[in-house]
C-alpha cells in the first residue's frame, strides 16, 4: 500500500485518485446528445477526437463537482423518456429547443438537462470546432495554435495602409 | 507578539507583478541574498485544464474568491466605504491572492509617451479654461530614463507587439510580433483611415513562439484569458512558481496567507522590519519580521494604507505623512463604452479572440494632453451575435444565420486620463475585509470638467462609428472600477510634492521603497501596468547596483546579504 502523505496537495476540487467512471449508458447517450447538437445546428464535426473530448470533458466537470456524476444520469434518463415519447432523434431536439427547458431556476428534471448539460455541450460542441460552419476561423475556447507569420490562426484584416497610418504618431 | 528574529536581507510586501518582479531581478544578481515576500491572500491553481473548461462553460472566474465585495447595500453587508460624490467601484478591480492582479488581468502593456512624463510643464501652458482644483506634479524622471526598463519589462512580462510602431520611440524590439488585426477590426480600421485617425496594433502581454527554451508557452488564441490554461498570459503567481520551481534560491520564501498590518521603526529615518498576522499560526496574533529593506508592493490601494496605519513616535501622522499626501490625490482611469447600430453585418463576425488587436492613441498626444488624453480600443467581443447563447435559447439554424449577418450593436472603448485632485483620497477603515486586511474608505469627486470632456469624446466616436455606417451613438456605461487606481503616494522632486523620491525611496527613510501605481506622479491615458514593472526593475537594477553593494560594505561585510553560504 502507498503510504505517502497527500492531505497537504494544493487542489481546487476534492482530490479523488481513482477516475470518475460513468456506466457506459450514460456515456453513449451523451454522445448522442452531443452529436444532436452538431446535426440540429448543422455544425462541423472534427475529423477525430471528439468523443474522447466528450469524455475529458464531463470527467473535469465531475472532478470540479460531484453533482455533474448525477446530473449526467438525470439527463440520459431525460432524453430516453423523451425518445420514447416523441421518437429517437426528436426528443432530443425537444430537450434542446423546448422552452420549459429553460424556465429558471432550473428545477425541473427537464431543465436541468437542459440548463446543467446540453447547455454546456453546446459550447463545448462551438469549442472543439462547431463554429466554423459559421465562417469563422477561431472562436472563444478552441485551441487554434500560436501567431505564425503568415498562418495567423484567425480571420485576419491585412491593413495595407498600415505605414501610412503610423506617421507622424 | 511573535518575533521571528532570523534576519531578512529584504522584505517584499505584496506578491504582484511589481514584487515578482523586483524579487526575479534581484535574486538574479544575488541568489544568496535571503528575500521573503509577505502575501495577504492565498494561493490558487493555475493553469488547470478542469478550471479552464469551468471558466468556458460558465463564466466563473476561480479566484472570485479574492476580489473585494461589493459596497454595503441596504440589503448585504459587503465592504468598503464609497463617501464621495462619484463612487469607484472596488469589486473586480484586484486580486488580494498569490501573484496578484495580474492573475486577471487584460495584458494590454503600453509605454506611457514622453510628454506624460511632464505634465504639469506643459498642463500650464495651456489648461487656464479646466475649472478644477488639479495638484499637477512632473515626474522626477523622464521617459528616457525609462526606456531601457520598458524594453526589459517588455521582455519580462513577454509582449506581442509592433517594433515598428512609433507610438512612443523605442530602442529594442519587441520579443515577439504583433498579432494581426482581426478580421473585427475592419470596420472600425476603415472608417478611422478615412477620417485621418492614427491607429497600431494593441501591444499585448502575450508570449509568442521562440526557438529559445522558455518556461513560458506561447498563446494558442484559445480566448478564455481570464483563466489562461497554458499560462501564456503573464500572471505574476505563474512566474512565482516557476522562481521556486526551476531555480536554486536557498534563502527566498513567499508566505500566503500573512498581511501586513504596519511598519516598526528604528528612528525616523529607518524601517526595521513589519508587524504582520499569519493566518496559518493565528488568525489574531500579530507576528514581527524584520528585515534590512522593506518593499512595499501591495498595489497602490494597500500601499499607501499600510503607510497610514504605521503611526508612530517618529510619524504620527503615518509613516511618509508629515506632510499630508499619503492616500491623496488618488485617480484611475475611467473607462467609457460606446455603442452603436451597424444595419447590417455581411461578414458574419463574430468575436474570434479574447483580447483586442487594434487601438488608436491618436488622442494620446500632446495637443489632446490639457483636456484628458484618451485611447480608443475595438473590444473584441464588439459585433455580432453569441452563438452559444443563441443556441442554447433553442433558435434555429436558420434563424441564427439571418441574425449573424443581419443588424448588429458594435462598440467601441475608450480610456481616459484624468487630474489629480488632492481631495480625492483613500483611508482605512477599522472593519476588516473577508482577507483579513482593514477595509478602505474612498472619497472621490470626478471633478467639474469631466462631463465636457467625455461630450468631447463622444462627438469623436460618433465621427468613427457614422463613418462605419452606424448610427444611434451612446454611452453605454463608464466604469470607475479602480482598476488603475494611482498616483496616492506620488514619485516627486521633494518631499513638498510627493511620498517618494525618483528610485521609489520614500523620503526621509533611507530603506522604504513603495513600488505600485501609487507611485506614479500621473497616470497618462494607458494601462500602467507595463510602466509599474519598468519601474519595478529599476528598482530592483538601483537596489543591485546602488543599495545592497553599499550596505554590504557600510557593514563591514556584516550584514546579512547571505551571499556567502
Ligand atoms: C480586470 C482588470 C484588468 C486589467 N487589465 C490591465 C491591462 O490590460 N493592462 C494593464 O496595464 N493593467 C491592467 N490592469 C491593472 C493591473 O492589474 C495592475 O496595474 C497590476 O496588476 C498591479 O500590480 P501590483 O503588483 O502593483 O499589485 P497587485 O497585483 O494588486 O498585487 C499586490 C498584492 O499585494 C497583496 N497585499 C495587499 N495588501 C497586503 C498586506 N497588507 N500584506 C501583504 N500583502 C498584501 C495583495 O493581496 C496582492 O496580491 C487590470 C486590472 C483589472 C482589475
Ligand atoms: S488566447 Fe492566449 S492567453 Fe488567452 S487563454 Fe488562450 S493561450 Fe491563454
Amino acid at each position: 500500500m502507498d503510504t505517502s502523505e497527500t492531505y497537504d496537495i494544493e487542489t481546487p476540487y476534492p482530490y479523488i485518485e481513482e477516475s470518475l467512471n460513468l456506466d457506459a449508458d450514460t456515456f453513449e447517450t451523451m454522445w448522442q446528445l452531443l452529436s444532436c447538437i452538431f446535426d440540429y445546428w448543422e455544425l462541423a464535426m472534427p475529423t477525430s477526437g471528439a468523443k474522447s473530448q466528450l469524455l475529458v470533458f464531463m470527467q473535469n466537470r465531475m472532478k470540479i463537482n460531484l453533482n455533474y456524476y448525477a446530473e449526467y444520469k438525470n439527463a440520459a434518463c431525460v432524453i430516453h423518456e423523451l425518445n420514447q415519447k416523441f421518437g429517437k432523434h426528436n426528443g432530443t431536439i425537444h430537450l434542446l429547443t423546448s422552452p420549459e427547458a429553460a424556465i429558471k431556476p432550473a428545477n425541473t428534471r427537464l431543465a436541468r438537462a437542459r440548463q446543467m448539460v446540453s447547455n454546456e455541450f453546446i459550447t463545448l460542441a462551438l469549442s472543439i470546432g462547431g463554429f466554423k460552419s459559421f465562417g469563422a476561423k477561431n472562436a472563444l475556447g478552441y485551441i487554434n495554435g500560436g501567431n505564425v507569420e503568415g498562418k495567423a490562426p484567425y480571420r485576419i484584416f491585412s491593413d495595407h495602409t498600415d505605414e501610412d497610418s503610423k506617421k507622424d504618431i | 507578539m511573535t518575533s521571528n528574529n532570523t534576519p531578512n536581507d529584504i522584505l517584499i510586501i505584496g506578491s504582484g507583478v511589481a514584487g515578482a518582479a523586483i524579487a526575479q531581478k534581484i535574486l538574479e544578481q544575488h541568489p544568496n541574498a535571503k528575500i521573503t515576500m509577505l502575501e495577504a491572500g492565498g494561493k490558487m491553481k493555475m493553469r488547470d485544464f478542469a478550471l479552464h473548461q469551468d471558466y468556458l462553460v460558465t463564466g466563473n472566474m476561480p479566484y472570485d474568491y479574492y476580489h473585494d465585495f461589493a459596497y454595503p447595500n441596504r440589503d448585504t453587508a459587503g465592504e468598503n466605504e464609497s463617501l464621495g460624490k462619484t463612487m469607484l467601484p472596488m469589486q473586480g478591480s484586484r486580486l488580494l491572492m498569490y501573484g496578484g492582479s495580474t492573475v486577471h488581468w487584460g495584458g494590454w502593456s503600453f509605454r506611457l509617451k514622453p510628454e506624460d512624463f511632464e505634465l504639469k510643464t506643459r498642463i500650464a501652458k495651456t489648461s487656464q479654461h479646466l475649472s478644477g482644483n488639479y495638484d499637477l506634479i512632473d515626474w522626477p524622471i523622464s521617459y528616457s530614463d525609462l526606456e531601457p526598463f520598458y524594453c526589459e519589462a517588455e521582455h519580462y512580462i513577454g509582449v506581442s507587439g509592433d517594433s515598428n510602431d512609433t507610438t512612443s520611440p523605442r530602442s529594442a524590439a519587441y520579443p515577439y510580433p504583433a498579432f494581426p488585426y482581426t478580421l473585427e477590426d475592419k470596420p472600425s480600421i476603415e472608417a478611422m483611415q478615412s477620417l485621418g485617425i492614427k491607429y497600431s496594433h494593441m501591444p499585448i502581454a502575450r508570449h509568442g513562439l521562440t526557438a529559445s527554451e522558455s518556461t513560458h508557452p506561447p498563446c494558442q488564441t484559445t480566448g478564455t484569458c481570464k483563466y489562461c490554461p497554458f499560462g501564456a498570459r503573464y500572471a505574476a503567481a505563474n512566474y512565482l512558481d516557476d522562481i521556486q520551481t526551476f531555480y536554486d534560491y536557498p534563502n527566498f520564501s513567499i508566505i500566503t496567507n500573512a498581511a501586513v498590518e504596519s511598519l516598526i521603526m528604528t528612528n525616523k529615518h529607518k524601517v526595521s522590519g513589519v508587524h504582520y498576522i499569519d493566518k496559518n499560526i493565528d488568525q489574531h496574533a500579530t507576528q514581527t519580521l524584520h528585515a534590512d529593506l522593506v518593499i512595499l508592493a501591495a498595489g497602490a490601494i494597500e500601499s499607501s494604507k499600510i503607510l497610514l496605519r504605521s503611526q508612530n513616535d517618529f510619524w504620527p501622522k503615518g509613516l511618509g505623512n508629515d506632510k499630508d499626501l499619503v492616500g491623496r490625490n488618488l485617480i484611475t482611469h475611467p473607462y467609457l463604452m460606446f455603442e452603436a447600430e451597424l444595419p447590417e453585418n455581411p461578414l458574419g463576425l463574430i468575436p474570434e479572440m479574447d483580447f483586442p488587436t487594434m487601438v488608436s492613441r491618436h488622442f494620446d498626444s500632446p495637443e489632446e494632453q490639457s483636456e484628458g488624453k484618451y485611447i480608443i480600443v475595438n473590444p473584441p467581443s464588439s459585433i455580432g451575435v453569441k452563438l452559444a447563447q443563441e443556441m442554447q435559447n433553442g433558435k434555429p439554424l436558420n434563424v441564427i444565420r439571418d441574425e449573424l449577418t443581419g443588424k448588429t450593436k458594435l462598440q467601441l472603448h475608450a480610456l481616459v486620463e484624468i487630474f489629480s485632485q488632492r481631495d480625492n483620497r483613500l483611508s482605512n477603515v477599522s472593519k476588516r475585509n473577508h482577507i483579513g486586511l482593514q477595509e478602505t474608505a474612498i472619497n472621490f469627486d470626478q471633478g467639474p470638467d469631466f462631463e465636457v470632456r467625455i461630450a468631447q469624446i463622444q462627438t469623436e466616436i460618433d465621427k468613427i462609428f457614422t463613418a462605419m455606417g452606424a448610427h444611434n451613438t451612446k454611452l453605454k456605461t463608464i466604469s470607475w472600477r479602480a482598476d488603475h487606481a494611482a498616483c496616492t503616494t506620488r514619485m516627486a522632486h521633494s518631499s513638498s510634492e510627493g511620498v517618494v523620491d525618483k528610485n521609489l525611496k520614500v523620503f526621509d527613510v533611507e530603506n522604504l521603497f513603495i513600488c505600485s501605481n501609487s507611485s506614479f506622479s500621473s497616470l497618462g491615458a494607458v494601462n500602467p501596468t507595463l510602466t509599474l514593472t519598468s519601474l519595478a526593475l529599476r528598482l530592483a537594477h538601483h537596489i543591485n547596483e546602488n543599495v545592497l553593494p553599499n550596505r554590504q560594505a557600510e557593514a563591514g561585510n556584516n550584514i546579512a546579504i547571505h551571499e556567502a553560504n
